[in-house]
């Protein structure tokens, strides 16, 4: 045993706190237990050790390597993913939201021609009332195969359940949002002093039913919990048409908090989306 | 891959990477093997075995680890497997460290008296040892083959560090006082 042991065997023992006779007690005794004698671990030994342990590697699925590879290029795998989802959706989707950003662009068109210090109350109604409606369509058509226990078919794609139900998402929301920015401009091209009221009017519902939808769509079937997502937020705009409620609940501060809960309601959904379909992705 | 941490090569072997694993036995099968060694009595092929299937469990319960350190978990495991097989079998205090470790002893090679006096001492340590509680063992084995720190053994054993420091002297102090008394029967 060099000098350098015997520093260490003192230091260990002076971490246990030992008075001194302790210590000239104990060092002879560690000293024994330290220089026990050592047995050697053969090369065939560690080979079979190995060969063992390779048979219980954790085994990763083809789905869970695929989705592993795919991580460090994910914004441009969800753009492709969401491009390639487009054919989803079908015709009768597209022409139904543009069909009813089409009453959405008259109603500005009449604020516009009513002029800024007309009553837009009414207006404001319509687009309230139509612009969570394109997120209600958008999550029935996006999600609609959410119960019918396509698991194994989306676990075949090289994306993640995740990724599938973001680009889809990404599609539906993209889309509103487009259309009602266009409804915006078209608004501030013709001069009107509410750009930002009525621009809040349609995107914050909108978020709100996407929002909702997604969340209830946990226990709910996706048509159920996009309708009861609509249907409150119709409620509620019903009773904020009454003339007591009106001044409480359209004030612009009220007008964000649909916009903020539908938000956070996207986020909470896509998490347990996310969790719960990777417990049923295979292990090996 | 030798700079690589403990945890760092978990994740690689997790990963599938069959290169870290060799050298995280490279850097764990001979120390872990010794230290099951000495806890079951000097049966090699035993110890082997155990630490075999301890490796094993580092790969199927790899998720049990959170965030804790490699080398305590690795312990950890190592010592409920200890404590799981003398249970099952009943060997507790019963499997004496073999006669045989005693010939491993000499490193160089000493003179005929040297040989029996050293021989005599390790058979006395090796009695007293075996008297000893396995929670005693386990710690003072850990502290001093294993080299863990106070810290990583409490972490291994799941025990306040003032617990760890208390079964360290308290175990080194019986240990003596046994030897002690084993020196006076045979005197």
């Amino acid at each position: 045993m060099n000098t350098n042991d015997r520093d260490d065997l003192r230091e260990r023992l002076r971490e246990l706190d030992a008075t001194p006779a302790e210590m000239a007690a104990w060092t002879p005794l560690v000293r024994q237990l330290a220089e026990w004698p050592e047995r050697h671990i053969t090369q065939a030994s560690q080979r079979h050790l190995l060969s063992v342990l390779e048979q219980a590697m954790p085994l990763h699925s083809a789905v869970r390597q695929a989705i592993r590879e795919q991580k460090p290029r994910r914004v441009t795998a969800l753009l492709a993913t969401a491009r390639a989802q487009v054919s989803l959706f079908g015709l009768g989707f597209w022409l139904v939201s543009a069909l009813i950003t089409l009453v959405g662009a008259v109603v500005v068109l009449r604020i516009i021609t009513m002029g800024p210090d007309q009553a837009w109350v009414l207006p404001a109604l319509v687009l309230r009332i139509s612009g969570p409606l394109l997120s209600y369509l958008g999550t029935i058509v996006a999600f609609r195969g959410r119960g019918t226990r396509v698991l194994e078919l989306e676990l075949v794609c090289l994306s993640s359940p995740l990724q599938l139900a973001l680009a889809r998402l990404v599609i539906v929301l993209g889309y509103d949002v487009g259309l009602g920015l266009a409804l915006s401009l078209l608004l501030w091209a013709g001069g009107s002093g509410q750009v930002l009221a009525l621009t809040l009017s349609w995107l914050m519902p909108l978020l709100l039913v996407a929002g909702l939808a997604l969340l209830l769509s946990l226990r709910l079937s996706i048509r159920t919990a996009a309708s009861l997502a609509y249907g409150s937020w119709l409620a509620f705009v019903g009773i904020s048409t009454i003339p007591t409620f009106q001044t409480l609940l359209l004030t612009p501060a009220l007008l964000v908090l649909p916009g903020g809960i539908g938000l956070a309601g996207l986020t909470i959904a896509l998490l347990r989306m996310h969790a719960g379909m990777h417990r049923l992705l295979p292990q090996s | 891959m030798q700079r690589l941490s403990d945890e760092q090569l978990l994740e690689k072997v997790i990963a599938g990477d069959m290169a870290a694993l060799a050298t995280l036995v490279e850097r764990y099968q001979h120390v872990l093997t010794g230290y099951l060694d000495r806890l079951v009595g000097a049966d090699w092929a035993l110890a082997q075995d155990l630490a075999q299937e301890t490796f094993v469990r580092v790969l199927r319960q790899h998720a049990t680890r959170g965030d804790r350190l490699f080398k305590p978990w690795l312990y950890a495991i190592a010592t409920n497997l200890v404590r799981d097989h003398l249970k099952s079998s009943a060997t507790r205090l019963s499997t004496p460290l073999a006669p045989e470790h005693e010939v491993w002893i000499f490193d160089e090679v000493p003179g005929p008296e040297e040989y029996v006096l050293r021989g005599e001492q390790r058979s006395a340590l090796v009695d007293a040892l075996n008297l000893l509680g396995m929670e005693y063992r386990t710690t003072l084995w850990l502290r001093f083959y294993g080299d863990l720190s106070l810290q990583e053994i409490a972490d291994a054993l799941g025990i306040p560090l003032g617990t760890v420091k208390w079964r360290l002297s308290t175990g080194l102090r019986r240990l003596r006082s046994l030897l002690a008394s084993s020196a006076d029967t045979y005197c």
